[in-house]
């Protein structure tokens, strides 16, 4: 009887034990991924801020159109926070891709990656639109 | 539960502490795994964003679709040019899918000056010209926790006017001009200028045949002087302009003798 009694303990102390550690992991995990989703948004917010800053005069659409992919880089260089990372793909309205080398300042690769999607109307007589795909990181 | 009975027994108790052990490290590993999964790499969705930056996004785009729609009915261009691009907007923004669920929907202004969103008031002879396109808007955005109904306009307008008077030299008449640009009732500068004078109901390009000179002061303000031989009174001037965003502009003044 005493035996059996200090086996059932055991059960008890057992799944205490279970309960702890899955807890302490599980609040663990909520805790992670909302403090990386905070960052992410902010990255993502911080991004596309630079690209309206950047098309409020026109001078995103006349980077595209005239090709001048370096001057864009540079631009975005110094616009964005230092210590981010970006990746920028250019697609016209069929959805092609229009940029023909890299537009990056970094390696972007196993690194908290926030995405930005913008439409950048031209402000040319004939109407044009770009679809702007933004992918920024912060450089650790 | 004779089972478990034998194993709670004092003799089955290690089996038991196995077991729950066993259990303790599926339940670590798999949580240990979701965290992981959960903790990796999470491309953020355009909706993670504040709805205001959607909205000003947004406003960016047709802000720029009036501008092109101008820029090209100034020059030439038809002047449902506005109805037509903002169709192709809003139709580039629903198949997209852009910024998330959202209806973007528009109305051109049409009243006693604007005709299908476009005003063009350029052969008045007062010095003034206007080139302007006005369209309504309503956002209806529907996100995940928020739904907002905005509405909005936007007017594009560049003004320019102009003063001039002329003086006698000689047998020649110089033209003094002053030229101010606006877009949207603040100063801006201008891209392109060409002179023109009348002769004989004929307009003529000033150039630097008649010593046509133009100062820029670099705040929308151009200082405009050329020569002309005539024997009226008044010298019929115009000037044509393109501002930065290529909407073209034009403005006529009688320049009476100082």
């Amino acid at each position: 009887m005493k035996n059996q009694k200090r086996g059932q303990i055991r059960i008890i102390e057992a799944f205490l034990a279970v309960l702890i550690v899955f807890s302490s992991l599980a609040i663990s995990a909520s805790l992670t991924t909302e403090r990386k989703t905070t960052e992410s948004s902010d990255l993502a917010s911080i991004g596309l801020q630079a690209l309206m800053k950047l098309d409020s005069d026109g001078s995103l659409s006349d980077y595209i159109e005239t090709g001048n992919w370096s001057g864009l880089r540079e631009t975005l260089n110094l616009l964005l926070p230092e210590g981010v990372s970006f990746n920028l793909t250019v697609y016209d309205g069929d959805m092609q891709q229009i940029n023909n080398e890299a537009i990056t300042n970094g390696n972007l690769d196993s690194q908290e990656v926030a995405s930005v999607k913008y439409v950048c109307v031209s402000q040319n007589p004939n109407f044009k639109y770009y679809v702007i795909y933004l992918r920024l990181a912060v450089v650790k | 539960m004779k089972g478990l009975k034998k194993l709670a027994g004092a003799k089955s108790s290690g089996q038991l502490l196995i077991v729950v052990a066993l259990a303790i490290a599926i339940l670590i590993s798999t949580t240990t795994a979701y965290v992981y999964e959960v903790s990796r790499e999470k491309p953020s969705s355009t909706q993670d964003y504040p709805i205001a930056e959607l909205i000003q996004a947004v406003k960016q785009g047709s802000r720029n679709a009036v501008i092109s729609a101008l820029a090209n009915a100034s020059t030439g261009g038809e002047k449902r040019a506005l109805a037509l691009n903002l169709d192709r907007l809003v139709q580039a923004y629903k198949s997209l899918n852009v910024y998330g669920l959202y209806y973007l929907s528009y109305n051109v202004l049409n009243d006693s000056r604007y005709v299908n969103g476009v005003l063009l008031s350029w052969e008045d002879t007062d010095g003034l010209g206007v080139s302007s396109a006005y369209a309504n808007f309503t956002l209806k955005f529907s996100g995940l926790t928020e739904k907002t109904t905005l509405s909005y306009a936007i007017n594009i307008t560049t003004t320019i006017t102009l003063e001039g008077h002329c003086t006698l030299n000689g047998s020649e008449k110089i033209v003094n001009l002053t030229c101010q640009v606006f877009n949207e009732g603040k100063t801006a500068l201008a891209k392109n200028i060409t002179v023109y004078y009348e002769v004989n109901g004929r307009w003529v390009p000033a150039n630097s045949s008649n010593n046509l000179s133009i100062t820029d002061y670099g705040n929308g303000i151009y200082a405009i002087s050329f020569t002309i031989s005539t024997e009226s009174d008044a010298v019929q001037a115009s000037i044509h302009v393109y501002d930065l965003r290529g909407i073209f502009v034009k403005a006529n003044v009688a320049c009476n003798q100082a």
